[in-house]
């Protein structure tokens, strides 16, 4: 029994180190006021000086031995075919992943420190820095410098970094809109004679034969149906309800949810869900789904939601599943109806950009930064910082790098944090969604590679994406965080009330959501959809 | 008097009081030097960061600086005071702090008292190491064991409930339960560690009392009645002074760690909400507001106790 919350523990002492540290960069934060005119574009031109490039990455801590998240196969591939040739020296700065944003504010206040590419997934985020003056425009530079990343990118994809026709920042692609699966436990379904559930109410039927004839013979610790306080687990529950605003779009932030028709029906059914005792009695304290996955693979869940990838990979949920439980069986399910939208399997995509890579205007080397990520987009780099060496980690087959199962361990590990450090595309993008699929699926253990086929599709089916206004949303930059947080204790209150008492505390917590600036959001929101209907 | 011998007079004053200030420094310079380096912690960790408290003012925009941003007024504390958020956990802040007072105050008292009728000397010393020790035990740790313990499906207790037939309770996610484990950790924790002061002035009562009291034939509990528990009064008052006076301010640790969404009603206070609004939302402005309020509260509390202090005892702590 190791810490079932360490990640989420470790994250808070971070917090702690970083409100410690916050007094220091607001000092610091005044010094920068005197330097930040420096303008972006000067460098690069004399390359006869060695210079320094400082390049954000993702820490996991997962890096294996004897490998660190700064000094690793990767890094040094990055360094010898690019940084050297160009007199450039690459330096990653680590920031831990689930502190994304909190350590990139406290970064991005110390004109020093602050590493020349940094990036968010939050475009609020990205929105603040720019209108706040923090961010370079970098147009020019893309002209100059870029050109291989900008066929790369296209130009619809670099249309999400602009404000105003100006350039400033560089989003990555997204090789896969599909973002979520069902799973269903075959074995219990058939220990009990039942059919795979393939709407909401059949589903609600199926957990409550789960949990009445307990299958698994589990006693206490069956759960019919696995949750947890992750937009994974919730957001599927909740996309089976509401109602898009236009067409197949809806209001891109996870906290503009409640802003939507049917949001309501959603809290019901998960109140119930609660309730009657068919879902994780402690998914309120489970926002790393930790406890989720422990018991996944100890086989006490028989139903659950997941990112589409999640459980495939090697030694990973399923393959511990079936590890553990002798006779267990997993299917794809695509169990969610909308009652309110016909019926349909509706359910949350991807925009098409990856995250928001930005260059920060204090930086000297902003030249530099792009021609790093025109380097990554040129070439074979992309394939080789996702799939390692050819020939010895995978071969190409069709245009497609496919994963040698032969590789070795200490191969495996050259590319173990491949999708953190090819930034400028998330997810294999080598060419259109369909070779993306191939491509992706391809990298993962054999055995598992025609249920991920499975789940990628159903992911695919009857998708709602988010719509994109092209321009910032003013009430998403000041209120984003709070009503993100605020939408937590919405779901956890919701699901918690008794049954009885579920309207009163749902209006009651929706009344406070609104008041903290959901109310400004959404005469906002409305506005802008208006605007693009004309 | 005239000008010039006032003059004169005051002089001869300042001259004398100066070379022998001068010369106790010269003598005792080591004691001086000594005390450089904390002040100097104090200058640069507590009185530097007071350049930032203008932020308050400031519509503070990061890449500007703390001088290049505009000056608002008193707009953010017009905006903080309408926020419904803030009186949630200043409300919290005080509830805590109060009922941590109540339950983790006495704890120590009885702890030390109980320590201190022990003979033994061996069995005190070693039960006195294992009382101290969760006090070194960082709260993230705490945070760990509390949500392995007190979980409602897969929690130890629970598990022991369960076995013997009673319902699971809830002690991490509703808010009534969650308060009891939130105090019953901090009692935990501090209790052993807050014995030490109390023992320390148990440690120069005259023995002789506790013989007089034996010949007129006092029972134990009379003795610590009449004894004990009036020999450490100073120590208690000064403490449930020092106490009242940081009502106001709260760690970041403990709450932060042991709360949960599901109990976020009782479970937020001051500390965590400047975290939530400056560091992940990313407003320094109304976090720098927050954290003003809290600063000027906390001086009011010091001062007032301070006063009360010198009334009750005759003896203040500044």
């Amino acid at each position: 029994m190791t810490g079932k919350n360490r990640t989420g523990v470790l994250k808070k002492t971070a917090g702690a180190v970083l409100t410690a540290v916050l007094g220091f960069s607001l000092l610091s934060g005044c010094s920068s006021g005197t330097k930040e005119e420096t303008a972006a574009g000067e460098s690069g031109s004399s390359n006869s000086e060695r210079v320094t490039l400082k390049v954000e990455v993702f820490d996991r801590g997962n890096s294996p031995s004897p490998y660190t998240i700064t000094n690793n196969w990767l890094t040094q591939y990055v360094q010898k075919e690019f940084g050297d040739p160009n007199n450039i020296d690459v330096e990653f700065v680590p920031v831990q992943r689930s502190e994304e944003t909190t350590k990139l504010n406290v970064l991005m206040a110390s004109a020093s420190d602050v590493p020349d590419i940094v990036f968010v997934y939050d475009s609020s985020v990205f929105y603040r820095y720019a209108q706040q003056g923090g961010l370079a425009d970098v147009g020019e530079l893309l002209d100059q410098y870029g050109s291989n990343l900008k066929t790369y990118l296209g130009d619809e994809t670099l249309k999400f970094g602009q404000l105003e026709g100006k350039q400033f920042s560089i989003p990555g692609k997204r090789a896969i809109t599909g973002r979520y699966a069902s799973y269903i436990r075959q074995d219990w379904l058939d220990k009990l004679g039942l059919p795979v559930p393939s709407t909401t109410d059949e589903l609600y039927n199926t957990l409550k034969a789960f949990k009445e004839q307990d299958p698994g013979s589990l006693g206490g610790n069956n759960i019919p149906m696995g949750m947890a306080l992750a937009p994974a687990q919730y957001e599927t529950l909740i996309y089976s309800f509401i109602q898009p605003v236009k067409g197949d779009l809806t209001y891109s932030q996870r906290y503009e949810m409640p802003l939507h028709e049917g949001f309501k029906d959603a809290m019901q059914f998960l109140n119930k869900l609660y309730n009657e005792g068919l879902i994780s009695k402690d998914f309120s304290l489970d926002e790393e789904k930790e406890q989720l996955v422990k018991d996944i693979q100890s086989g006490n869940v028989g139903f659950w939601s997941e990112d589409v990838d999640r459980i495939f990979y090697a030694d990973g949920t399923l393959d511990n599943l079936y590890k553990n439980v002798e006779g267990s069986k997993v299917v794809p399910v695509d169990a969610y109806s909308n009652p309110n939208e016909g019926d349909k399997h509706i359910k949350s995509r991807y925009g098409s950009n990856g995250m928001y890579m930005m260059i920060p205007k204090s930086s000297k080397r902003a030249a530099e930064a792009v021609k790093y990520l025109d380097w990554m987009a040129s070439d074979d780099n992309l394939i080789t910082m996702y799939s390692g060496v050819e020939g010895e980690n995978y071969e190409m087959k069709d245009d497609i790098p496919v994963l040698k199962a032969d590789a070795t361990q200490e191969m495996i590990d050259r590319i173990y944090n491949a999708g953190d450090m090819a930034i400028i595309s998330n997810g294999k993008a080598i060419g259109d969604e369909e070779t993306n699929e191939k491509a992706w699926i391809a990298g993962f253990p054999e055995n598992n590679q025609e249920m991920l086929r499975q789940s990628i599709d159903l992911a695919n089916t009857d998708t709602v994406g988010p719509i994109i206004f092209g321009k910032p949303i003013e009430a998403e930059a000041k209120y984003g965080t709070a009503l993100n947080d605020k939408l937590k204790v919405v779901i956890v209150q919701s699901a918690m009330a008794k049954p009885d008492q579920f309207d009163a505390v749902y209006e009651r917590e929706m009344n406070d959501f609104m008041n903290i600036g959901g109310t400004e959001l959404k005469k906002e929101l409305e506005q802008a959809l208006q605007e693009l209907g004309q | 008097m005239t000008k010039a011998k006032a003059t004169e007079a005051a002089s001869v004053k300042r001259y004398g009081g100066m070379s022998r200030r001068t010369s106790y420094m010269k003598r005792y310079w080591q004691l001086y030097a000594l005390l450089a380096l904390p002040l100097l912690y104090f200058i640069v960790f507590r009185y530097g960061p007071m350049y930032g408290v203008q932020i308050a003012f400031k519509d503070f925009n990061l890449f500007q600086g703390i001088n290049g941003s505009e000056w608002i007024g008193l707009e953010a504390f017009r905006e903080v005071f309408a926020m419904r958020d803030f009186y949630t956990t200043l409300r919290n802040t005080f509830m805590l702090n109060f009922l941590d007072l109540v339950v983790s105050f006495p704890a120590p008292i009885i702890l030390a008292i109980m320590l201190y009728e022990i003979r033994s000397a061996w069995f005190k010393r070693i039960s006195q190491t294992i009382l101290y020790i969760p006090h070194f035990i960082s709260w993230v740790i705490i945070g760990g064991i509390v949500y392995q313990l007190f979980g409602t499906q897969s929690g130890m207790i629970n598990g022991v409930l369960q076995s013997f037939g009673f319902e699971a309770v809830p002690f991490l996610t509703d808010k009534n339960s969650w308060l009891i484990t939130y105090l019953f950790t901090g009692v935990w924790q501090s209790a052993g560690w807050g014995t030490i002061l109390y023992l320390a002035a148990l440690s120069g009562v005259n023995r002789e009392l506790f013989e007089a009291a034996d010949v007129d034939g006092a029972t134990r509990l009379k003795k610590i009645w009449h004894i004990t528990l009036p020999s450490i009064k100073p120590t208690i008052v000064t403490l449930l002074i020092l106490n009242l006076g940081k009502m106001v301010s709260i760690g970041f640790d403990r709450p932060y760690i042991i709360g949960n969404t599901a109990v976020r009603e009782y479970s937020d206070v001051l500390s965590t909400f400047v975290y939530r609004i400056g560091l992940e939302a990313g407003q320094y402005t109304l976090a720098t507001v927050v954290g003003l309020f809290q600063a000027v509260v906390g001086l009011v509390f010091i001062l007032g106790s301070n006063y009360i202090s010198k009334k009750a005892t005759g003896d203040g702590i500044i």
